[in-house]
C-alpha cells in the first residue's frame, strides 16, 4: 500500500477481506462436509497409527529393563514389537492413502463445479477475464488446496502423537520432560518461520526465472531480426543480467535456507543432550531406570517430525486461504445473461416460414460511455437474406451477438419470430442461430466431432451433407484419416479456408432458423475466396442469413443490403440502389476494396 | 515428495553417456573447484556428527552410567554438546557452499548454452522449435535447480551416511550388522521397484495433467462458440470425462506409493525389534554392553534414512542427466555461418550479384533454389514474385546471408558474402521481416536493437527518416513507452513502423523486403506505406512482393518458379512476353473486376 489510507478505509478494506476468507472458508467446509465420513476415517486412523507408534519405545523401555537388564522373557518383548511394527505400517499406509485420495477427490470436484461455473458465465465476463489467471484458478490455485487437504489426516495425528508422548514424558519423569522439551518448541516456530520465509524467496526466484525466459523466448522467435542486426551480444547481455538477478535471488533463497534447516536439525539434538546429562545423573541416584532413559531419548525423536509438520501446515493453511479467496472471486461471480423465469416457446417451423429477426430501437455499447448501436431499427423476414456494410467499428458484429443474447441491449428490443430474445431459454434461442464467426474455433478432435458441434447425434449422412454443402467433403477426405482426422491446435492443421469452410459445415448441422456469417475471408488465401463464398451461396438459399461483409465480394449475396454509420442505420436497399442512391455507401465500398487489396497476385 | 521428475526410457541415459556427461559437468564446474571442496569437507563434518550423537550416548550409558562414573557422565555431554554446535555451524556452511557451487554452475551453462544457440545459423532454428529452445533454457535448467539447491547435498550426505554408519555398526558388533544387513535387501529391493512404478504412475498423471489443462484452455478460450451453439452441458462432460480420468491416475499413483511407506514404516519398528532380541540375547551372552544395543537402535535410522533418501532421488539425478545431456548437444552444435578467419568489410557500396547459387534447406530433399543468377545494381529496385514455396523468400534470404548457399556465390562489390565481417554485412544489407518484431522493453529499446550504440538523437533522426516523428510523439512516454508483452500495446502497422525506423537507424545501402500478406489497420496502413518509400528511397531494394502496386514501382522483376528465375525484366517487358507473369497480372485484373 503506497498510498496513505484514512482509518476508515483501511476498516472497510479488511472488512471486505475478511468476508471474501470467510467465504472462501465456506467453499472449503462445504467441499469437506461432503467427503466427511472418509476424511474422518483417515483422522481415526491416523489416531490409532500415533498411540500405536507411541507405544513402541514403551514396549523397547520394557524389552530393554525388563528383558536385559533382568533376563526377562525378550523373545515376547521383541513379538510385540514387531507386531506394533505391522498395525503401524499398515495404518500409516491407510493414512496416507485416505488423505491422498480424499484430497484429490476434493481437487477433482472442484475443478469440475470451477470450469462449469465459468463456461456459463456472460460473454462480457469473457471479454475482461484473462484465460491464464482463470486457467491458474483451476490449477495451481487448487494444488495449494490440495496440498492443505492433504495435511489434515496427518495434521491429526500429530496432534496425536505430541500430546501422547508429551503425556508420557511427563508421566515417567516431570523434570526431565520439562528438559527435553525446551528446545522442541523452537523446532516448531523455527519450522513456521521457515516456510515463512522461503515461499516469498522462492516466488521472487520463480520470478526472475520467468523474466530469463522472456528473454529466451523473444531472441528465439526474434531470432531474424536478432541476426539481422547482429543483435547477438545486445541480448547476451540481457541474459547475462538474468542469470545474474536468478544467482541472486537463489542466494537469498539458499541463506534464508542454511539459517533455518541446520537449526531445525540441530535443536532436538540439545534436548538429546540434556536428556543423557540430567536423565544420567539420575539413573546414578537411582531416581529412574536405564530403560526410561532410553525410552526418553526414543520419544524425542518420535516428536521431531510431527513438530516440524504442524509448522509446515500453518503455512499451507495461509496459502490455501489466498487460493480460497482466488477462487471464490470466480465463483461468486454471477452470470448477467440467465434463462427468464417463464421462458416462452418459439413457434414450430412447421406452421410456415421462420426465421424473421427484428432489431427494435436498439441501444448497445461495451461500456456505457461509448455507445456501438444507437436506435438500430431493422426488420429482416424469414428466409431472406441481408448483408451488414459499415467502417470498421461501426457495430457490424455486435448485432450477431445480441442476436445471440452474448449481451443485452441497454435499451430497445431484439425479436426472433415475434419474441423478446429476453423471453426465450438459451438453449432454445442459440440452437435456432447459427454462427460462422470471424476467427474460427476448432476443437482438438475429429472433423466429424468438429462438425457435430451442435449435434453430437448428429449421424454419418447429415455431417457429410452439410461437409458437401459447405465444399469441405473433398479435402476432408483427402486428409490421412478422413472424417476421424484429428484437427485443432495439437492435430493437423489446416489452412484458413478449409477452417473456415469446417465451421459453415458445423452451422449447417445446427440446421438454424438464422444463419450469420462473419465474414472473415481475411485469413484466407485470396484464391480460394470465390470457393468460399460458392459454399456461402448454396448454405444460405431459402434460410435467414445475415453477412457481416468485409470485403466487397461477399454483399453480392446478399437480397439487401444495411449500411451501418455511427450505430445507425443510415441506408438500406439492394446493392444496385445503394450504389446509386448512397454517397457514404460507395465510400465505403471503395475503402474496402482498398483494404481487402485484390492486388495481391500470389497464387 | 516421492516422485519429482519423472524420466520416459527414451530419456535414460547409457552408461557411457553418463560417464560423459559427469566428467563434462566436472569440466563445466572446475572454476568453483575450491567452493566444490570446502562444501564436500562441510558434508564430511556434518555427517560423521549425526553419527557421533548416537556413540556419545552409548559412552555415556556405558562409561558413565553404569560404571558408575559422573565425571565420565559429563565428559560425554559435553561433547555431545559440542558436536550439536558444530553441526550446526558446518550445516550452515554446507548450504551456502553447494548452493553456491550449484547455481554458479546453473548461471555458466545458462550463459554458454544461450551464447552457443546465438551463434548458430538460421537452419539450426529451422531444425529446432521454438518452443524446444526455450524449454531447453528454462524447464531443464531449473529441473537441476532442485538438484542443486538440496538434491546435491543430500545425496552426497546420504552416501557418506551409509559408508560411515556400515563401518561404525561393524566396530560396534559385527554380530549385530549381520542382522542389520539382513533386512537391508528387502528395503533397497522394495525402494527399487517402487521407484520404478511411480516413475511409471508419474509419468502417467503428467500426460493426463497436461491432456486436461488442454481440455480446461480449450474451454476457455472456444467459450463463445461454445455459447453460441448451446453446448455448455457437452463440453463439460466432455471435461468432467478427462478430470476423472486425471484423478485415476492420481489414485493409482497414490496406491503405489500406500505400501511402499507401510513397509518402510514396518521395516524400521521391525529392525529395532531384532536388535533389541538378538542383541539382549547377546548381552546375556556378554557379547556386547546394553549400551552398544541402545547406540545400535539409534543408529539403525542412519543406514535405513539415507537408503531411502538415494532411491528417491534416484530419479531427480536422472532426469537432471537427461536434460545435461540435451544442453551438451547444443553445446556442442557447430555454428553454419562462422566469419570467415580473413574476413574484410564490405565496400561502401556495389553491385548484388547472385551467381550460380544452388540451396536446399537442411533435411529437404528438393532443392529451393536451382542455379539461379540474378544481379541488381546501386540503387535498382528489384521485385520478386512467384507462387508460394517457389523459392522467392529463400532468394531474398540468402542475398543477405541469413544462410549460405551450397553452391555459387553471393557477392556484394565483388567482395564473397561468405568472406565479409558480420558487422560490415549487417551495416551494409538490412533485413525487415513481414511482420513488426518486438523486444520487451520501450520502443528505444527496440530500436537499438539494429544497433546498440546509438545516441538518443541518431534514434530520433531514424524516426525522423521514415516520417513517423509525430506518430509517436501521441505516445504517453514517446519514444519511452514500454511496448509490453511482444508490443501488444502497439498495433500491427505501429510495430511495422518500428521495424522499418530500426532499418533506417542502421543506414545500409542494401534493403531486402518480405511484403506483409495480411492487412494492417486501415490508420496507419498509409502511415507504413509512405515510411516503406521514404526508406526505399536511393537505396537498392530487393522486395518479395504480393502486391501488384509495389511490382509496378519495381525497375525489374524476377519471377521466381520451381527454384529457378522462370523470368525477368521491366513489367513491359515481361506482359509482352505473354509468360508466367502476363498470367499472373490478368488473374489480377480478373479478380478486381469481379469484386
Amino acid at each position: 500500500m503506497t498510498s496513505i489510507e484514512s482509518d476508515s478505509e483501511v476498516a472497510a478494506r479488511l472488512e471486505i477481506e475478511d468476508t471474501q476468507r470467510s467465504e472462501g472458508w465456506r467453499l472449503l467446509r462445504e467441499a469437506l462436509t461432503a467427503q466427511r465420513r472418509n476424511l474422518l476415517l483417515g483422522a481415526l486412523v491416523g489416531i490409532l497409527w500415533a498411540s500405536f507408534k507411541v507405544a513402541v519405545p514403551q514396549m523397547t523401555k520394557y524389552a530393554i529393563n525388563d528383558g536385559i537388564e533382568k533376563n526377562g522373557p525378550l523373545l515376547r518383548w521383541a513379538l510385540i514389537i514387531a507386531g506394533l511394527g505391522v498395525l503401524t505400517g499398515v495404518l500409516s499406509g491407510m493414512r496416507r492413502y485416505i488423505a491422498f485420495r480424499e484430497s484429490r477427490w476434493a481437487e477433482t470436484l472442484f475443478r469440475e463445479r470451477l470450469f462449469s461455473h465459468v463456461l456459463k458465465l456472460h460473454v462480457g465476463y469473457h471479454d475482461k477475464a484473462q484465460t491464464g489467471q482463470l486457467m491458474s484458478r483451476a490449477s495451481s490455485d487448487l494444488m495449494q488446496i490440495q496440498a492443505f487437504i492433504v495435511m489434515i489426516p496427518i495434521t491429526l495425528s500429530n496432534v496425536a502423537q505430541i500430546f501422547a508422548v508429551t503425556a508420557i514424558l511427563f508421566i515417567t519423569d516431570p523434570v526431565l520432560a520439562v528438559i527435553a522439551l525446551i528446545p522442541l518448541p523452537f523446532v516448531n516456530l523455527s519450522a513456521r518461520r521457515f516456510s515463512h520465509r522461503i515461499h516469498p524467496a522462492s516466488v521472487a526466484v520463480q520470478a526472475e526465472q520467468a523474466q530469463l525466459a522472456n528473454v529466451v523466448e523473444e531472441s528465439v522467435s526474434g531470432v531474424r531480426v536478432v541476426k539481422g542486426f547482429g543483435a547477438e551480444q545486445v541480448q547476451f547481455d540481457k541474459l547475462e543480467k538474468e542469470a545474474d538477478d536468478i544467482l541472486r535471488e537463489s542466494m537469498k533463497a539458499a541463506r534464508i535456507r542454511s539459517s533455518f534447516i541446520p537449526a531445525i536439525d540441530v535443536l532436538p539434538a540439545l534436548g538429546l543432550v540434556g536428556v543423557l546429562g540430567v536423565g544420567g545423573h539420575r539413573v546414578l541416584n537411582g531416581e529412574i531406570t536405564i530403560g526410561d532413559l532410553v525410552a526418553f531419548n526414543v520419544y524425542l525423536t518420535l516428536l521431531i517430525w510431527p513438530l516440524r509438520n504442524i509448522g509446515m501446515i500453518v503455512a499451507l493453511g495461509q496459502r490455501a486461504a489466498a487460493a480460497l479467496v482466488r477462487i471464490n472471486e470466480v465463483m461468486s461471480t454471477k452470470s448477467e445473461i440467465v434463462d427468464p423465469i417463464e421462458p416462452k416457446r418459439l413457434v414450430s417451423s412447421a406452421d410456415g416460414l421462420v426465421g424473421a429477426v427484428k432489431f427494435d430501437k436498439v441501444a448497445f455499447g461495451y461500456s456505457a460511455e461509448y455507445p456501438v448501436l444507437r436506435n438500430f431499427s431493422v426488420e429482416i423476414k424469414a428466409g431472406e437474406s441481408i448483408a451488414v456494410v459499415g467502417a470498421t467499428g461501426s457495430g457490424k458484429s455486435t448485432i450477431a451477438r445480441l442476436l445471440l443474447r452474448f449481451y443485452d441491449t441497454q435499451s430497445g428490443h431484439v425479436f426472433l419470430d415475434g419474441i423478446d430474445v429476453r423471453k426465450l431459454s438459451l438453449k432454445d434461442l442459440r440452437e435456432q442461430i447459427g454462427v460462422v464467426f470471424e476467427d474460427t474455433v476448432l476443437f482438438n478432435d475429429t472433423v466429424r466431432s468438429n462438425i457435430a458441434f451442435a449435434k453430437p447425434s448428429a449421424d454419418n449422412a447429415t455431417i457429410e451433407r452439410a461437409a458437401k454443402l459447405s465444399g469441405a467433403h473433398e479435402f476432408i477426405q483427402r486428409l490421412p484419416l478422413g472424417y476421424e482426422t484429428v484437427i485443432g491446435e495439437r492435430g493437423f492443421s489446416l489452412s484458413g479456408g478449409q477452417r473456415q469452410r469446417i465451421a459453415i459445415a458445423r452451422a449447417i448441422v445446427a440446421d438454424p432458423r438464422v444463419l450469420v456469417l462473419d465474414d472473415a475471408t481475411s485469413a484466407v488465401d485470396p484464391s480460394k475466396e470465390g470457393e468460399i463464398r460458392d459454399a456461402m451461396k448454396t448454405v444460405m438459399s431459402g434460410r435467414t442469413t445475415i453477412v457481416i461483409a468485409h470485403r466487397p465480394g461477399t454483399i453480392a449475396l446478399a437480397d439487401r443490403v444495411i449500411l451501418l454509420d455511427e450505430g445507425r442505420v443510415a441506408a438500406i436497399g439492394s446493392h444496385d440502389e445503394l450504389v446509386a442512391t448512397s454517397a457514404r455507401y460507395r465510400e465505403v465500398l471503395a475503402n474496402m476494396t482498398a483494404a481487402s487489396d485484390p492486388e495481391r497476385v500470389t497464387n | 515428495m516421492w516422485a519429482q521428475g519423472g524420466v520416459t526410457d527414451e530419456d535414460k541415459l547409457s552408461r557411457a553417456q553418463a560417464r560423459t556427461v559427469i566428467g563434462r559437468v566436472f569440466k563445466m564446474a572446475s572454476p568453483f573447484r575450491k567452493t566444490m571442496l570446502v562444501a564436500f569437507l562441510c558434508v564430511c563434518v556434518t555427517t560423521l556428527c549425526a553419527l557421533a550423537g548416537p556413540l556419545l550416548v552409548r559412552r555415556g550409558i556405558d562409561q558413565g552410567i553404569r560404571a558408575k562414573d559422573s565425571y565420565s557422565l559429563n565428559i560425554s555431554v559435553a561433547l555431545y554438546l559440542v558436536v550439536a554446535v558444530v553441526a550446526y555451524v558446518f550445516g550452515r556452511a554446507q548450504f551456502l557452499y553447494l548452493n553456491r557451487t550449484g547455481e554458479s554452475f546453473l548461471r555458466v551453462l545458462r550463459l554458454a548454452v544461450f551464447r552457443q544457440m546465438q551463434r548458430q545459423s538460421m537452419a539450426f532454428y529451422d531444425r529446432n522449435k521454438a518452443g524446444v529452445l526455450v524449454a531447453r533454457m528454462t524447464a531443464d535448467i531449473e529441473s537441476m535447480a532442485e538438484l542443486v539447491q538440496w538434491g546435491l547435498l543430500q545425496f552426497i550426505a546420504a552416501g557418506m551416511l551409509i559408508i560411515f554408519a556400515l563401518v561404525l555398526l561393524a566396530t560396534l558388533s559385527w554380530q549385530l550388522t549381520i542382522v542389520a544387513l539382513l533386512v537391508m535387501p528387502l528395503l533397497i529391493a522394495a525402494s527399487i521397484k517402487f521407484q520404478r512404478d511411480s516413475n511409471k504412475a508419474y509419468l502417467l498423471v503428467r500426460e493426463r495433467v497436461g491432456a486436461n489443462l488442454s481440455a480446461l484452455q480449450e474451454g476457455i478460450t472456444s467459450v463463445r462458440v461454445i455459447q453460441a451453439y448451446a453446448q455448455e452441458g457437452e463440453t463439460i462432460q466432455k471435461f468432467t470425462r478427462s478430470n476423472r480420468e486425471l484423478f485415476k491416475s492420481h489414485e493409482h499413483s497414490v496406491r503405489v506409493s500406500t505400501w511402499y511407506f507401510a513397509l518402510i514404516e514396518f521395516g524400521g519398528v521391525f529392525a529395532s525389534a531384532l536388535t533389541i532380541g538378538i542383541g539382549g540375547w547377546l548381552v546375556h551372552r556378554g557379547d556386547i554392553t546394553l549400551g552398544t544395543v541402545v547406540a545400535f537402535t539409534l543408529l539403525l535410522s542412519s543406514l535405513f534414512d539415507p537408503v531411502q533418501q538415494l532411491s528417491q532421488l534416484y530419479n531427480t539425478v536422472q532426469s537432471a542427466g537427461a536434460a545435461l545431456s540435451k544442453l551438451f548437444a547444443i553445446l556442442d552444435a557447430q555454428p553454419e555461418l562462422a566469419e570467415h578467419p580473413g574476413a574484410v568489410a564490405l565496400p561502401a557500396t556495389g553491385r548484388l550479384e547472385v551467381r550460380g547459387i544452388t540451396f536446399s534447406y537442411a533435411g529437404s530433399e528438393t532443392s529451393a533454389l536451382n542455379d539461379v543468377s540474378i544481379s541488381v545494381g546501386v540503387g535498382e529496385k528489384l521485385a520478386l514474385v512467384g507462387p508460394t514455396g517457389a523459392g522467392k523468400s529463400t532468394l531474398a534470404k540468402l542475398m543477405a546471408r541469413l544462410y549460405d548457399p551450397q553452391n555459387g556465390s553471393v557477392t556484394y562489390g565483388d567482395v564473397d558474402l561468405k568472406m565479409a565481417t558480420m558487422s560490415s554485412l549487417r551495416e551494409r544489407i538490412v533485413v525487415v521481416p513481414q511482420e513488426g518484431f518486438l523486444f520487451n522493453g520501450t520502443i528505444r529499446d527496440n530500436l537499438r536493437i539494429a544497433k546498440a550504440s546509438a545516441t538518443d538523437d541518431e534514434i530520433d533522426a531514424a524516426i525522423a527518416a521514415i516520417g513517423a516523428t509525430e506518430h509517436f510523439a501521441t505516445f504517453p512516454d514517446g519514444l519511452d513507452t514500454e511496448v509490453r508483452e511482444r508490443g501488444s500495446r502497439l498495433s500491427a502497422g505501429e510495430r511495422q513502423l518500428v521495424a522499418l525506423a530500426r532499418a533506417a537507424l542502421v543506414d545500409p545501402a542494401v534493403l531486402v523486403l518480405d511484403e506483409a500478406t495480411s492487412n494492417l489497420d486501415p490508420g496507419t496502413e498509409s502511415e507504413v506505406e509512405h515510411a516503406l518509400e521514404r526508406l526505399m528511397t536511393g537505396r537498392t531494394v530487393i522486395v518479395v512482393a504480393h502486391r501488384l502496386s509495389t511490382i509496378q514501382r519495381a525497375d525489374h522483376i524476377a519471377v521466381i518458379a520451381d527454384a529457378r528465375v522462370a523470368e525477368y525484366g521491366t513489367h513491359d517487358e515481361l506482359i509482352a512476353k505473354n509468360g508466367r507473369y502476363h498470367a499472373l497480372a490478368t488473374a489480377w485484373q480478373k479478380s478486381q473486376a469481379t469484386s
